[in-house]
């Protein structure tokens, strides 16, 4: 499966200057040259402005555990698709993720593909 | 017969100032719609371009500021705040903007952080000395033929955006409207001086392209954080216990 990056990703961050809240990471801390696909279970999503916060439940070869993301805002991901209810707890879904630069859990979402197969994004 | 003269001159030239601004009014273009960054050749500027020529004091007054926030990546739209002029006119683009034009006033919202700027026309203006300084300024407008001058004052001084400034600057920025294989194109050529943080006027120029049929989305923005106060006054108010809670 694979995932296109927003096109909006560079112009959501500069246009409104609207970086990480309070408590979430510097963009500058993110690889957005170097994006990756994760898959996971939502355990808890929040699409609002200024970015959205998704926690996924992944299993990779350092075993399972929750992660916290954080994404574009809602604005942003609706114009690229997104709706509300599309994405639920529970549901099984690909995020498209600029990584941390220092490899430690986490990201920005820059696109994700539902359980229903809708793309936002892409 | 003297004071008949005057009042005829009077007359005259009433009907000559009315007659001018109905036809201003009457010719001026129509800005109104929701407007997107331009995307067509050369881009739709705004952005990038030479660095801003600050004064040795705003130098160090903007290096004070990152040292603050670069090692988080803190920044105003992250805590909902918005950008301010002329970042906010700049930027806009990649979140539209809509322009609602009425003779006596424009007004521009852009729809990241929900930033709106008003301009006045003739006697909506209202005195310098009553004006608040704010971050989007105070912006007047008038029409040089199909040119639409906005001249913008009573700034705060701002070091949290791309463009800082100081509250005596002073930004004006001349609007036109053309057409590009059928759709309308709206050009900003903007100038910001300033006495105090540039050594030299800043000049850009931004695109947009109109979006027909386009609308804005509220950019609803601090309810979370409203939610966290929430939060914490329940947490503060459970702790104390019931009997915490007796009047």
């Amino acid at each position: 499966m694979k995932l296109s990056l927003l096109v909006v990703t560079v112009i959501a961050l500069g246009a409104a200057g609207a970086g990480p809240a309070a408590a979430h990471h510097s963009a500058a801390a993110m690889d957005f040259q170097n994006t990756v696909e994760i898959e996971g279970v939502v355990q808890e999503i929040e699409v609002v402005n200024p970015h959205l916060t998704l926690v996924l439940r992944v299993t990779d070869e350092r075993g399972t555990r929750d992660i916290e993301f954080e994404g574009h805002s809602r604005n942003n991901v609706y114009r690229a698709g997104w709706r509300p209810d599309i994405v639920k707890v529970g549901d099984t879904i690909t995020i498209r993720v600029a990584p941390m630069r220092d490899g430690s859990d986490g990201g920005y979402v820059t696109a994700f593909e539902t359980a229903s197969g809708e793309r936002v994004g892409v | 017969m003297f004071k008949t003269l005057t009042a005829c001159l009077r007359y005259a030239s009433v009907t000559v100032l009315l007659t001018g601004t109905a036809w201003a009014q009457a010719e001026a273009p129509d800005f109104t719609g929701v407007w997107t960054n331009y995307r067509g050749p050369g881009g739709g500027g705004g952005r990038g371009g030479p660095a801003l020529p600050l004064t040795a004091e705003a130098q160090a007054k903007v290096a004070d500021y990152q040292s603050l926030v670069s090692p988080t990546g803190e920044t105003p739209g992250g805590h909902c705040l918005g950008t301010g002029m002329p970042g906010s006119m700049l930027g806009s683009g990649g979140y539209p903007m809509e322009i609602i034009q009425r003779p006596d006033q424009i007004t521009i919202i852009y729809e990241a952080h929900n930033e709106i700027r008003r301009v006045y026309f003739g006697e909506r203006i209202i005195p310098e000395s009553d004006r608040f300084p704010e971050r989007n300024g105070y912006s007047t407008g008038r029409w040089e033929g199909d040119t639409l001058v906005v001249d913008t004052t009573q700034l705060r001084e701002q070091v949290d955006q791309r463009y800082a400034h100081s509250d005596q600057a002073r930004i004006v920025e001349r609007y036109t409207m053309s057409e590009e294989d059928g759709r309308k194109v709206l050009t900003a050529e903007m100038t910001m001086t300033d006495p105090v943080f540039l050594t030299e006027p800043f000049s850009a120029v931004k695109r947009w392209s109109i979006v027909p049929n386009g609308f804005l989305m509220t950019y609803e923005c601090n309810e979370p954080n409203w939610h966290r106060v929430l939060d914490e006054l329940r947490a503060e108010r459970d702790s104390a216990g019931p009997e915490g809670t007796q009047p």
